[in-house]
């Protein structure tokens, strides 16, 4: 049909309603005063109630360079070099050696020929940098941070970023030139706290980070960023390889630095 | 464009949408569930009205209404989020994530804000994959926006004030608007019947329970004696 035929039989089909309304409406008007009048149609209703809320223009996600992504791993699984049937690299438990859930920093993903998942992910394990792919399953919901820790050794001080803005630096001691805080980058697998150790302050974090040289060590050598009992040693090289800060300065970072952050050893 | 009008969470469980869900199960259990993160919200939900609805403010009812809705909107707000920075979407699926997660956010920031320090705190998540594969993401998007709009309806009639009423109108059309186009998407019908059902809290709260979408955080603060290399 042409848009004029359209128009007509719009006009006529809206013409005999039209008509017939007129008709009530008279029809209305004559009727006996004695009955009550119906309330005309449309008129006094009152306005909409306003709504509780106070809704926000919707806001599109922007690109965001500062995010790293982090999942628990949920089941004991092998991280192999490839997707699928990759060489095996290690294996993974659920928990770390200091009974948190044990963490995967997530780097990026894909799929394998039948379709699955994969998250090649940072390992906790030596050789120092290795990473691994990991089947999604295996792994438990992403989680994000905002923060990065930059450790100098040069300097002695460490730097946290949150949105790429510093908003921590304080000095540290790493490690003696026989045991050295090993350089690369790395995440915080735990924090732990109330523990009684006045050797390691009073919070700790566990990072991915492992010390090469002291392989007979417990719970694996992991490197830790935690508190002294001896601040007069700060900054220099003092440690076995862990990251030492004064207690006050583990404090504050115990409160801006949340699990999962990117740890860099430079 | 297929005629299935009724895409439930039981659907996608059946045709293997969120398989590893089934896989799942015995990682989180219901008990865990319960009294994990949904259970405190949960808890919240009865915890009642406060001082900042003490003069006029909506009802203690009201407000656990609205509670119970701000749990909808987290879990809708962080799944669109999610496939969002997944980068998984690809074509007209990723322009929807991307306006709809963008409204699922402001809905969010509107309950906070009438809510206060009453408002549910947001659960922790695990999608299992649904974010990061198109048919997937459809599949349980269309899921979600049907619950939504089930949820919305199924509570509007027990709404006491009339402000928190037209506020749950307001989000519920929105919502039904999100369905049909997620469920055009997804090439299903998006309007074939006349009239919809509601869904009772019980019945909205165990079809998201079944999902196991909802789970507790990690535990990633312990208290042992560090034994790390000092």
């Amino acid at each position: 049909m042409s848009p004029m035929g359209v128009g007509r039989t719009l006009r006529a089909s809206l013409v005999l309603p039209a008509g017939a309304g007129l008709l009530g409406f008279t029809a209305l008007l004559l009727w006996p005063a004695t009955d009550p009048a119906p309330a005309p149609p449309g008129g006094a209703l009152p306005a909409p109630p306003a709504s509780a809320l106070d809704v926000r223009a919707p806001v599109r996600l922007e690109r965001d360079p500062h995010l790293a992504m982090w999942a628990a791993v949920e089941r004991r699984v092998t991280a192999r070099a490839a997707p699928g049937r990759g060489k095996r690299v290690a294996r993974l438990r659920t928990v770390t050696p200091e009974g948190t859930d044990n963490l995967a920093l997530v780097r990026r993903r894909t799929r394998d020929r039948r379709g699955r998942v994969w998250v090649e992910a940072r390992l906790p394990v030596l050789p120092n940098g290795t990473t691994g792919w990991l089947p999604r399953a295996a792994l438990g919901g992403y989680r994000l941070v905002r923060t990065h820790l930059v450790v100098n050794r040069r300097s002695s001080t460490a730097t946290l970023r949150r949105d790429g803005r510093r908003v921590f630096r304080a000095p540290v001691g790493v490690g003696l030139q026989r045991w050295p805080t090993p350089r690369g980058r790395f995440y915080i697998r735990n924090k732990l706290v109330r523990y009684r150790s006045r050797f390691y302050g009073p919070v700790a974090f566990g990072t991915s980070a492992r010390s090469a040289k002291l392989t007979d060590w417990p719970d694996g050598a992991f490197v830790g960023v935690h508190g002294t009992d001896r601040p007069d040693l700060i900054p220099g090289r003092v440690s076995h390889g862990c990251i030492r800060m004064r207690n006050r300065d583990i404090v504050r970072l115990g409160r801006l630095m949340p699990v999962g952050t990117p740890v860099t050893i430079e | 464009m297929s005629g299935v009008d009724d895409l439930s969470f039981d659907r996608l469980d059946a045709d293997g949408a969120i398989a590893e869900s089934a896989e799942r199960a015995g990682v989180v259990s219901r008990a865990t569930f319960l009294g994990g993160a949904l259970g405190g919200s949960l808890a919240l939900l009865a915890a009642g009205s406060g001082q900042a609805w003490a003069q006029g403010g909506p009802s203690e009812r009201d407000v656990a209404i609205l509670n119970y809705a701000i749990i909808l909107e987290y879990l809708q707000a962080s799944f669109y989020t999610e496939a969002q920075r997944m980068k998984a979407l690809r074509g007209r699926a990723a322009d929807a994530a991307e306006v709809v997660g963008a409204v699922e956010r402001a809905h969010v920031e509107a309950f906070k804000d009438v809510l206060g320090k009453q408002a549910a705190k947001r659960p922790s998540f695990d999608f299992q994959g649904t974010t990061e594969d198109q048919n997937a993401f459809l599949k349980t998007a269309v899921a979600f926006e049907d619950l939504a709009v089930a949820a919305y309806k199924g509570q509007a009639p027990r709404i006491q004030g009339s402000s928190a009423l037209a506020a749950a109108l307001a989000i519920h059309s929105v919502e039904a608007r999100h369905a049909a186009w997620m469920r055009y998407l997804f090439g299903v019908q998006p309007a074939s019947r006349a009239f919809d059902e509601p869904r009772s809290r019980q019945q909205t709260l165990r079809v998201v329970n079944s999902t196991n979408f909802i789970t507790s955080s990690p535990s990633t603060q312990g208290r042992r004696t560090p034994r790390y290399t000092g």
